[in-house]
């Protein structure tokens, strides 16, 4: 009988044995596991490295505009460039969303090429810093993508479309848009797009929208440039929309890029949406914005494999099956829409806009050079365009 | 069936291209001319633009109302949807696409001639787009359309159907040339 008992004892304790080495492997594998992402993760910490023209004047960083975000991920450079003469005031945002990447680009093309004879230019590559340093979850996105420069390869990171959870923690229920009331979805408390004009004791978010303001304004910017992606399949893409105060200065850009065969819509900003940078910007500051829109196939829904090809080349089956059945309001083939062409798109708009207002202002001129047009980076690559 | 599809292609083709108008056929307009939109997309102001390039005394107002009609002689509808327009309007489609019938009733018991303008290409196509499209396209006495907006022959179609004079133009620039010779 104590025999029978003590063998069935022996028994369980080496069940019980097994059961606490399964447990302990399953412990080992998940901290592997944890600390290969947390690895992963915390690679996307590490800047970008930019290397601006030699017309640099200084680098500055947004907190000189709103301190408390001294110390913080939400804290991005600024790029001045100040021509020999005086005159008017360019501000330039790429990287108001993270995961559009032609927008950080072309601001990097932007301050790594440009020339500047008169006026002044604000070059801020990652508007939404801390966004850079994380995914959207649930896309599937790559967390970088390369070029090969002359200088070598060069990667860049592949942000998420908001700030970053860990810095802006939690997202309510409704968000209240500061001053206007408007009603969005909570995480929309973490889209700088959507936080303007921000507030000095707001979220991370409403600071740097904040800090973004009162440059415009400590600044005199007189034009101000964000530049944007969207999915092929929305409407306004290709597009460049503005403030009233604009209107006319857009309209007059778009006719001319026409004249150089390249067509983009006109948008009106809607004076009942508020948060948006051609909204705020125009209600509260002098400034004259702007805001520009790509066609961007990792945004849309109808891709097919999200990797670092489809944002350098553009190209998706998928895509190219709607373009084939006419569904799309753009031209999409096999050439699919390229980070060059895409880029090319921002730069060259960006000066037709910049000469129109150079036309308007012939007192008073901003005379910039060196910025590659969108035939020069569709020819040769935006690689090229990288030092 | 397939045959019978290409024949029936064929044919609205040729009809478009029969009210393709020459020169001398283009219906003649005086200015001072009222702009407004039909579905408040921002080709409006470029429209604006484009009658400036041309020389057209012409005012924008892109909700305008059939009281604003006083004093023009010819009313231009810039055809196309956009949703922003609409917000920067403060109007719905359903309000807009009650405007722009109004203001069309307004102009043809004034007698008042209506050009139609479609400038966006693809843009400006698609479901939101072609009520407001077709209406004002039915509505004019002269189509003046880019190119990209008719690759289907929405616009020739209608134009044919209605035996209402259309030039198709490659390009939003060439709009200026058609639209300064209409108003000589």
């Amino acid at each position: 009988m104590k025999a029978g008992i003590s063998a069935k004892q022996h028994v369980k304790s080496g069940i019980v044995a097994m059961h606490h080495m399964r447990a302990v492997g399953f412990l080992v594998v998940a901290a592997a596991l944890c600390v290969a992402a947390s690895a992963d993760f915390l690679a996307m910490w590490s800047p970008d490295e930019f290397h601006p023209s030699p017309a640099l004047t200084r680098i500055d960083s947004l907190s000189r505009y709103c301190p408390s975000l001294r110390g913080t991920r939400a804290d991005t450079r600024i790029f001045v460039y100040e021509g020999a003469a005086s005159g008017p005031t360019l501000l330039v945002l790429g990287g108001t969303h993270p995961n559009e990447p032609a927008g950080f680009m072309a601001a990097t093309v932007l301050l790594e090429n440009i020339i500047i004879r008169t006026g002044r230019v604000f070059i801020i590559p990652q508007a939404c810093a801390s966004g850079f340093t994380c995914t959207d979850p649930l896309e599937g996105s790559p967390q970088t993508f390369s070029l090969q420069t002359q200088s070598g390869k060069r990667i860049f990171r592949f942000g998420g479309r908001a700030a970053n959870v860990v810095d802006q923690w939690p997202d309510p229920l409704v968000y209240l848009h500061y001053p206007s009331g408007q009603q969005l979805s909570g995480n929309e408390t973490r889209n700088l797009n959507r936080a303007y004009p921000g507030r000095q004791d707001g979220s991370l978010t409403e600071q740097t929208a904040f800090a973004i303001v009162s440059l415009i304004r400590e600044e005199h910017v007189d034009l101000a440039v964000d530049l944007h992606e969207a999915a092929p399949e929305i409407p306004i893409i290709n597009a460049i929309v503005t403030h009233e105060k604009g209107r006319e200065l857009a309209a007059n850009a778009v006719l001319n890029l026409e004249f150089e065969n390249l067509q983009f819509a006109l948008e009106l900003s809607p004076a009942n949406f508020h948060g948006l940078s051609h909204r705020e910007w125009g209600d509260w500051t002098p400034v004259i914005p702007f805001l520009m829109e790509t066609s961007n196939p990792i945004q849309g829904r109808l891709r097919g494999t999200t990797s670092e090809q489809l944002i350098v080349d553009g190209v998706d089956p998928w895509y190219l099956i709607a373009g084939r059945l006419g569904t799309m309001r753009i031209t999409y083939d096999e050439a699919g829409e390229s980070l060059s062409g895409r880029v090319g798109r921002h730069l060259q708009a960006l000066r037709a806009l910049v000469d129109v207002y150079n036309e308007e202002h012939p007192d008073s001129a901003l005379v910039l050079e060196g910025l590659p047009g969108y035939g020069e980076l569709t020819a040769r690559g935006v690689h090229q365009y990288l030092r | 069936m397939q045959h019978r599809t290409v024949l029936v292609a064929f044919i609205l083709l040729l009809s478009g291209a029969m009210v393709q108008v020459s020169a001398q056929d283009r219906p003649k307009f005086h200015a001072p001319v009222l702009i407004t939109s039909a579905g408040q997309s921002a080709d409006v102001t470029l429209a604006g633009s484009l009658c400036k390039k041309a020389g057209i005394e012409a005012r924008v107002i892109a909700a305008a109302t059939a009281a604003d009609l006083k004093g023009f002689k010819t009313l231009m509808i810039v055809a196309g949807f956009s949703s922003k327009g609409l917000g920067a309007a403060g109007t719905s489609r359903e309000q807009e696409l009650e405007r722009v019938m109004k203001i069309i009733a307004a102009a043809q018991e004034a007698k008042l001639p209506i050009l139609t303008l479609h400038i966006g290409g693809k843009a400006r196509r698609g479901t939101q787009s072609d009520d407001f499209n077709r209406i004002a396209s039915e509505a004019g006495r002269y189509i003046l359309v880019v190119k990209q907006g008719n690759d289907d022959g929405f616009f020739t179609k209608i134009a044919g159907d209605r035996k209402t004079p259309i030039e198709v133009v490659e390009k939003i620039a060439g709009v200026v040339a058609p639209l300064s010779a209409a108003f000589k």
